[in-house]
């Protein structure tokens, strides 16, 4: 895998519990994957961000994602390299709406601007009580 | 390591300095900070973020909140923070025009 090929994949899968202190392992991880694809340290910086940020809304945000289900209690991320691009999806349990995040403080910053801010093509879908957060970054 | 505080006395102010992560996990633990300093009675705070490598909205929500409950006893917060990673944070989530946000400490410890 290398910066321009046409089509690597790093085929980078990781699976956590929705546990806020296990989200900065992903972001270690994530900035370890994309550091591979892309020798600019901007970039990898702010996809840490987007990922870290699209992990907090995952974990801590969304309404409805109290599940007893062991699939349901697990965050997934997914980061893949293809044609010169890096792709990022982050899944989990929650209907995609936001309610107040546990320990947040006493206001919510609405998280959903930043990752718009980050990312020109964040995609949120939500389907059978589930929500994915898909964006992608040009390397 | 995660979120480390340290918090001292410069005058009339008390200085928050940040060292570490401020995120969904380690945000509540500045947030608690922050309100034991106001019911303290320290209603001028200083957060030095100098030695920030991270914050998410989780974080911007908790320095959010801490301004609204200073400014409820007519105080100030005021940031130390000059990194560009984190300076784009405040004007992506246009909070760059709600906070005080200085170069240098000495700058912030002039300002109420």
């Amino acid at each position: 895998m290398g910066v321009g090929s046409a089509r690597t994949r790093t085929g980078v899968s990781l699976s956590i519990a929705r546990d806020p202190s296990l989200v900065r392992t992903v972001r270690l991880v994530a900035a370890a994957v994309v550091r591979r694809a892309s020798e600019d340290e901007e970039l990898v910086e702010e996809i840490r961000l987007a990922i870290g940020e699209a992990c907090a809304v995952l974990v801590a945000g969304l309404s409805g994602a109290a599940t007893d289900d062991a699939e349901g209690d697990r965050l997934q991320l997914e980061i893949d390299v293809d044609s010169g691009r890096l792709f990022v999806t982050v899944r989990s349990a929650g209907d995609g709406l936001l309610s107040a995040a546990p320990g947040a403080g006493d206001t919510m910053v609405d998280p959903w601007a930043l990752l718009r801010g980050l990312s020109d093509d964040l995609v949120v879908e939500t389907q059978d009580g589930r929500t994915a957060l898909a964006m992608s970054w040009s390397l | 390591m995660d979120l480390s505080l340290d918090t001292r006395q410069e005058g009339d102010h008390t200085v928050i300095a940040v060292s570490g992560e401020i995120d969904v996990y380690t945000a509540p633990k500045l947030r608690d900070r922050i309100s034991e300093l106001v019911s303290d009675g320290s209603y001028h705070l200083v957060v030095d973020m100098e030695n920030v490598d991270f914050l998410d909205s989780t974080g911007l929500g908790v320095l959010v909140g801490g301004l609204k409950k200073l400014r409820t006893h007519d105080g100030s917060m005021q940031l130390v923070c000059t990194q560009e990673r984190l300076l784009k944070i405040f004007r992506i989530t246009q909070l760059a025009k709600v906070f005080a946000i200085h170069d240098s400490l000495a700058d912030a410890l002039a300002s109420k």
